[in-house]
């Protein structure tokens, strides 16, 4: 998700007031994150990047609330076609470039501040921090002669956020910009692509501006670029900054990429046409809606709309990039109607519910456990290697464990193997609480087996006070032993370095060891922090967890 | 009558008999008795004139208001939690917590450089609650023990008195006990059912019936007495009884999937496109080993193939979708069943399912994140399940719980509605519960089913801020034995 910004006063001015905003902003699926002081800052979901930028939110609050109509004439393009060459060189490294032509702006106030956000943020997010698309814009005024797009190894330019020229080498090593966006260029064998006016770079792209054409709060005309990797995405970006170029009061003209393969105008301003049924409608809500209310209640939501019978059809603006199909409209029509209309209905069904096996096998361990004075922890599967393994003093196969990349906290690296580490260290942690201290846990571990991993489902206790000893182990063992119904039983004496030698033991059912136990070595107790002695085990209870479906 | 002795009081004697006088230490080590009761014993058998009792002045240990008050959390502790909360890093001058401030500065737990107070390593250990501050730990067990001496290291014991949370006190302790002649006596007349009042009850005088027509002793029953130490379910393990049942009760029939999953059914087969964010490293913990999950079913593999290309038109690869991670969401388990149930031959419609299960989020942990969390997905499978269904469905649900939610739009990629459950607290404010919705048609024609699907995805663990009065989740998982002992109920 991401968040934007917007100046109390600002709104006001729009008509938009406070409670207003408490009110539409949940209405309407977004979140008010925070309303402070000046300012108030709402989280907008991912499918409404039209509501991102200033014009875009104030669009919708007014649509929403009926101060303004749907309007299909609205979102048009008028006057002569700007022309960009597209050089067949930026084909390997970002082959699309899309541009409009926007007079009689106003950037002034916040103005500017609230489009440089928004446009930033599109370019972040729904282009993926620059890789699918990217804009720029520059003072129409300023430009001198045809516009170019080609890509070379070779230029210089003084950037913006810089006071000396810079060559494109040294943007990408040197400059905040280049450092963050240059990645968008990996592939492009050293190519950078750029845009120019004659011999003059205005921008290299994705990356930063030139701080000639720069756009100030008293620039009127503008020229906006959209490049990519995606000319979909490129395409509905233009159509979003040119809706909402239109409600700053401009006129946008089009603009042509002259490819050498032909030309592609921009931008589209088409409404796309979807239809709905009324019954589809009906047996997605659950409420009934007329053809005359779907139509207004569409409305209310942006779309132009009329009805067509046992159905009505929308035309979707082209700042929606959300709109797939008629779910997109009936979840619309929906939020225009408010959620709290929709009255519940129970589903007919004369099902009856049946648990889980691994929850009642959990919940009757559990209790066995409880009864024998054990109290249950739970903790987390992820760990690393030092704790489950090394403190532990055992070892395993580098292949044998479920490792993760790239954890953002250091101390998880892997899946534990085993339950017991978990609770010496919880142990380790309470030593200076009161004795005797028991624990259990039911829980999954990990391994790889086969190139496969499999994850097993087990108990582990461990109890800790001066007269811990592997009799205690060994009677909590017999007794989940015969919970499980385990048979063919034989217990024989048992090597694991956590354990110390000669007081460690191994149970088989079957010829199958299924636990070990044992006193816990003094070692180990040191390594994590126990004062008294203590001793433990760990029980599968089922071997390889199999999932259907 | 015979004066009848406790049997510390008994043992307080039979230990003199032999030697004449005794240390109280070694008394307190030879009879195994603690310092408290032994105290006890001994001053009831001076009053009755059975002992005397060599006194020295001596240094204890004993809590401070302040350090009252610092026993649950050190200002240093609550410093570090909070610059941990807001990314380890503040302006000095919001730094309002003077005394923390200096405390954590000595423990090396933050630096303070160019006007900003930054978190170590140290200090970010320290505010996971991965250990426990010594002198929390040293304060704790003079407040629980109030015995004499340190239990800790002296330097950390200095600390707390010069903090003035620990105060030393200088008072009048026993140094050693003497027998008397009327100990002795005392001594030699006390017999097993002799007729006086009886002291403890034995297996004997059950038998013999030797306590007939006699009286027994008094107890003090304001005498103070540990709180007994039950051993208890995880509260978590309780929550999750508790959901299960009202799902149970609801006519939902409960399914588990697998914690190492393909990306295809955490993220391709619910509409995620392949180059969306989420399924960046950030937020995901692909794993290194194994590196993917092979998918057999070529008949889905197609179908989510076209789904993808048509709303998304970039190449849809299959080694995106094979690579292994940990699920995200249980959401990937409602999408197995989604299959699973599309057209199961003998199933009748609407089938109800709900899932319980870990979710794992690569994200930096504090007091409200965590990488690992346990989440409730469920669905229903039928012909024309509507918004207002779903509706019902939750509200039903949360009532069990004892919350009466309320529903508003958002967004979820795999649902159209989406719909976001919610809650007012009066001090809280809207407090979110759930998301829901009801799923993409083209999801369901994925898995291979004309019929209409509702979901939701419950988190468990917010609930517990509330059930449990707790300030940071990971306080959940630390399993301190005092606090599972103790915790408060979850009243579910």
């Amino acid at each position: 998700m991401a968040t934007t910004t917007f100046s109390l006063a600002d709104l006001k001015a729009e008509g938009i007031g406070a409670d207003a905003l408490a009110r539409l902003v949940p209405a309407l699926g977004m979140e008010i994150e925070e309303m402070s002081g000046s300012d108030v800052t709402i989280d907008i979901t991912p499918n409404r990047p039209d509501m991102l930028d200033f014009i875009g939110f104030v669009r919708a609050m007014h649509l929403f609330s009926g101060k303004r109509r749907s309007d299909a004439a609205r979102y048009a393009v008028s006057g002569q076609a700007m022309h960009i060459s597209v050089s067949d060189s930026v084909a390997k490294v970002r082959p699309y470039i899309l541009g409009l032509v926007a007079r009689g702006t106003n950037l002034r106030g916040d103005r500017l501040r609230y489009m440089i956000n928004f446009t930033d943020k599109l370019a972040d997010t729904y282009g993926r921090r620059r890789m699918k698309f990217s804009t720029g814009m520059y003072d129409l005024d300023q430009i001198k002669g045809p516009l170019s797009y080609a890509a070379s190894r070779d230029g210089s330019f003084v950037p913006l956020e810089s006071s000396t020229e810079m060559s494109f080498g040294e943007v990408l090593s040197e400059h905040p910009k280049g450092l963050a966006y240059g990645y968008t260029l990996k592939g492009g064998r050293g190519l950078v692509p750029f845009i120019s006016d004659g011999d003059r770079v205005l921008a290299m792209v994705p990356i930063v501006n030139s701080s000639h054409a720069r756009v100030t709060e008293s620039t009127r005309n503008l020229f906006v670029d959209v490049t990519g990797t995606s000319m979909p995405a490129a395409v509905q970006a233009a159509s979003l900054i040119a809706c909402s170029l239109i409600d700053s009061g401009a006129v946008v003209s089009p603009c042509v990429s002259d490819y050498s393969s032909g030309p592609v105008a921009s931008p589209l301003l088409d409404y796309r046409s979807v239809s709905v049924s009324l019954s589809r409608l009906r047996k997605t809500l659950g409420v009934a809606v007329d053809a005359g209310s779907a139509v207004s209640l569409a409305s209310r939501m942006g779309y132009t709309a009329g009805a067509r019978g046992t159905s009505f059809t929308v035309g979707v603006p082209p700042y929606r990039l959300d709109v797939l199909n008629d779910q997109d409209v009936i979840e619309d029509v929906a939020i225009s109607l408010g959620y709290d209309k929709i009255n519940p209905v129970p589903v007919v069904s004369a099902s009856v519910g049946r648990p889980d096996a691994i929850g009642k096998l959990h919940d009757s361990v559990s209790l066995l456990m409880m009864g024998m004075g054990f109290s249950e922890a739970i903790n987390q599967y992820l760990t690393n290697e030092r704790e489950c393994l090394d403190l532990m003093r055992r070892q395993a196969d580098q292949a044998s464990l479920v490792r993760v990349e790239h954890a953002k906290t250091e101390n998880i690296s892997m899946l534990r193997t085993s339950v017991l580490p978990c609770l010496v260290r919880d142990l380790g942690r309470s030593a200076h609480e009161k004795m005797p201290q028991r624990l259990f846990e039911v829980g999954s571990a990990f391994a790889i087996s086969g190139g496969r991993a499999v994850e097993s489902y087990r108990v582990a206790f461990l109890s800790e006070h001066s007269k811990a000893d592997f009799s205690e182990a060994k009677g909590v063992v017999l007794r989940l032993l015969a919970l499980i119904g385990a048979r063919g039983l034989s217990v024989d004496r048992h090597n694991d370095g956590a354990f110390i030698e000669g007081r460690c033991a191994a149970a088989s059912s079957a010829g199958k060891p299924i636990a070990v136990f044992g006193e816990l070595h003094p070692e180990v107790l040191t390594n994590f922090g126990l004062e008294e002695p203590a001793a433990g085990g760990e029980l599968i209870l089922v071997e390889e967890r199999e999932y259907q479906a | 009558m015979v004066l009848v002795l406790h049997p510390h009081e008994l043992a307080v004697l039979e230990a003199l008999k032999g030697t004449g006088s005794m240390p109280f230490e070694r008394m307190e080590k030879e009879l195994g008795i603690d310092s408290g009761s032994l105290r006890w014993a001994i001053e009831g058998l001076l009053s009755a004139g059975a002992i005397s009792v060599e006194r020295r002045t001596g240094t204890t240990l004993e809590l401070t208001d302040e350090g009252r008050s610092d026993l649950e959390a050190f200002p240093e502790e609550l410093l570090v939690r909070e610059l941990m909360s807001v990314g380890g890093s503040a302006d000095a001058s919001s730094v309002k917590n003077g005394i923390g401030l200096i405390w954590a500065k000595r423990n090396g737990w933050l630096e303070i450089r160019g006007g900003r107070v930054t978190l170590s390593q140290a200090g970010r250990d320290e505010a996971s609650g991965t250990k426990q501050y010594a002198q929390r730990s040293v304060l704790k067990s003079i407040s629980d023990t109030g015995v004499l001496g340190a239990q800790g290291s002296d330097a950390v014991v200095d600390a707390l008195v010069r903090r003035k949370l620990v105060e030393r006190k200088t008072r009048n302790v026993i140094d050693s006990v003497s027998i008397t002649e009327a100990g002795l006596k005392l001594l030699s007349e006390q017999r097993p059912g002799s007729g006086a009042e009886i002291g403890a009850l034995t297996r004997e005088l059950i038998g013999n019936r030797g306590w007939a027509g006699r009286r027994f002793r008094s107890y003090d029953v304001n005498a103070g007495v540990e709180q007994g130490s039950p051993a208890r379910l995880h509260p978590i393990h309780e929550l999750i009884s508790a959901i299960r049942r009202i799902w149970l009760e609801m006519g939902f029939t409960e399914v588990s999937g697998p914690v190492i999953e393909s990306a295809l059914w955490n993220f391709d087969a619910l509409f995620s496109p392949q180059d969306h964010p989420t399924r960046d490293m950030q937020d995901t913990f692909f794993l290194a080993n194994p590196k993917s999950i092979g998918i057999e079913d070529a008949k889905l593999l197609g179908r989510v193939r076209s789904m993808h290309t048509k709303a998304w038109g970039k190449p849809w690869r299959l080694a995106a979708a094979e690579r292994a991670l940990l699920r995200t969401h249980t959401t990937s388990v409602s999408a197995r069943h989604v299959r699973k149930f599309a057209n199961e031959p003998g199933s009748s419609y609407p089938i109800k399912l709900f899932s319980i299960g870990r979710i794992f989020r690569n994200e930096s942990i504090d007091y409200k994140h965590l990488a690992e969390l346990h989440q409730i997905d469920g669905i229903v499978i039928g012909d024309n399940l509507t918004l207002a269904n779903l509706i019902d469905i939750l509200t039903k649900f949360y009532a069990g719980l004892g919350i009466r939610p309320s529903f508003k739009p958002s967004y979820f990629p795999f649902v159209e509605p989406g719909v976001e459950v919610y809650y007012h607290d009066d001090k809280r404010g809207d407090i979110e519960l759930c998301g829901a919705g009801v799923l993409r048609r083209e999801i369901a024609r994925a898995m291979g089913t004309r019929k209409s699907v509702l979901a939701w995805g419950i988190g468990i663990e917010r609930l517990m801020f509330n059930l449990l009065d707790i300030s940071s989740l990971s306080e959940l998982y630390r399993n301190d034995v005092d606090w599972l002992r103790s915790r408060a109920d979850t009243s579910l």
